[in-house]
């Protein structure tokens, strides 16, 4: 593919990708933190429904042999470090590489300083790769996937693991309905709990 | 039905959408849904203007050309575009930084603008050393079964929970 066709079908996908993305409401900041902080269970929720129609769709793609996957390689030391750090910086940025974007998009001023400081991070990361990779290749398995090594063929794992993602979502949506976490500017944030003791007037924010 | 000038829709139907878009990835470019290498790509390209010398760094290189980079860069843009198209749909425009930060921080704007910058940083150096963000690793890595994935996947999960919980105040 060319680089100019592949180009098109970028931007395409990734409009697609942003308005639904926007659509979620998963780009919020509030969103984010609620979710870290255990109280909002809405980026899970599509993050599970994301991972279930990905599930059945490649279930489906390389079962009838249209598609091969392409995993990444399980590197222990560099999933585990570079997951925790990403973890720190999603909950301090309330965004993820690609939501930043989102926030963009939809007017947030701080996300610029969170796009400059990424580039910045991963200019760095670059530069610093040559001395980190035989760290980061330490105890490295290789492209391992649930399916090598059970042995059970993928479609069976893939459709297995997306019904049980349905089945999870089925029970959250009935334990608490996702509009009870939308918050009323659509922002995942709620108002702030009131304070006790109820004898005192509460001050308006 | 949902419609184009909703606020917000039900996030797994929404989720399921973006769940589909790995089949044109797949189809068409052979591979999975990702975010974070597309930030290489960018810093790579605009540090080679000062240092011609990157090239000789193969990470930097394997990041620099191709159909698939590009794809990757374009793919971002993409969403920065849709969320405008959606937000000015439905009316959900954003201005400044969402309120969230002040309940959670107490930072004025400067303080969290400082904050997000220090924050994408090392965002995108944590999913670089991993090899994947939410994307590459959450969406795509999992729905392929790799068992890197579920480890970065817990251990991002693991590191957000620990910062907001230790760092903040409740939102809510």
């Amino acid at each position: 593919m060319s680089v100019i066709t592949a180009i098109l079908l970028g931007l395409a996908m990734g409009a697609a990708f942003g308005f639904l993305l926007e659509k979620a409401r998963v780009f919020e900041p509030a969103v984010i933190l609620g979710q870290f902080q255990l109280r909002s269970f809405l980026m899970l929720r599509v993050f599970l429904a994301g991972v279930a129609a990905g599930l059945v769709v490649l279930a489906v793609m390389t079962g009838f042999g249209w598609a091969k996957l392409a995993p990444k390689a399980l590197l222990p030391m560099a999933d585990i470090a570079g997951g925790l750090a990403l973890g720190v910086g999603i909950a301090l940025a309330g965004a993820c590489p690609g939501t930043v974007l989102a926030q963009i998009g939809s007017g947030y001023k701080d996300a610029w300083f969170t796009l400059a400081g990424g580039i910045l991070g991963a200019t760095a990361f670059t530069y610093a790769e040559p001395t980190l990779r035989p760290a980061l290749q330490m105890a490295g398995q290789g492209r391992l996937t649930l399916d090598v090594v059970t042995g059970v063929p993928f479609w069976m794992l893939g459709l297995g693991f997306a019904a049980v993602l349905v089945v999870a979502l089925v029970a959250m949506e009935r334990w608490r309905p996702w509009r009870e976490e939308i918050g009323q500017d659509h922002d995942g944030l709620m108002p702030p709990r009131e304070a006790t003791p109820p004898t005192r007037a509460v001050a308006a924010e | 039905m949902p419609r184009l000038t909703d606020k917000a829709w039900s996030p797994y139907v929404a989720g399921a959408l973006i769940g589909l878009l790995q089949i044109p990835a797949f189809l068409f470019l052979g591979t999975a849904l990702g975010a974070s290498s597309s930030f290489v790509t960018v810093g790579a390209t605009v540090a080679e203007f000062f240092d011609p010398g990157i090239r000789a760094i193969r990470y930097a290189a394997g990041h620099l050309d191709g159909a698939k980079n590009w794809w990757q860069v374009a793919l971002v843009i993409g969403i920065a575009a849709g969320a405008f198209a959606s937000s000015r749909l439905s009316g959900a425009v954003r201005r400044g930084v969402a309120p969230v930060w002040k309940r959670a921080t107490g930072l004025s704007s400067g303080g969290r603008f400082v904050m997000a910058f220090f924050a994408g940083f090392l965002m995108l150096m944590g999913a670089r050393i991993a090899d994947g963000c939410t994307s590459g690793h959450g969406l795509s890595g999992m729905a392929q079964l790799s068992l890197g994935s579920f480890a970065a996947v817990a251990a991002m999960f693991a590191g957000g929970i620990l910062t907001a919980t230790l760092l903040f105040r409740p939102v809510r």
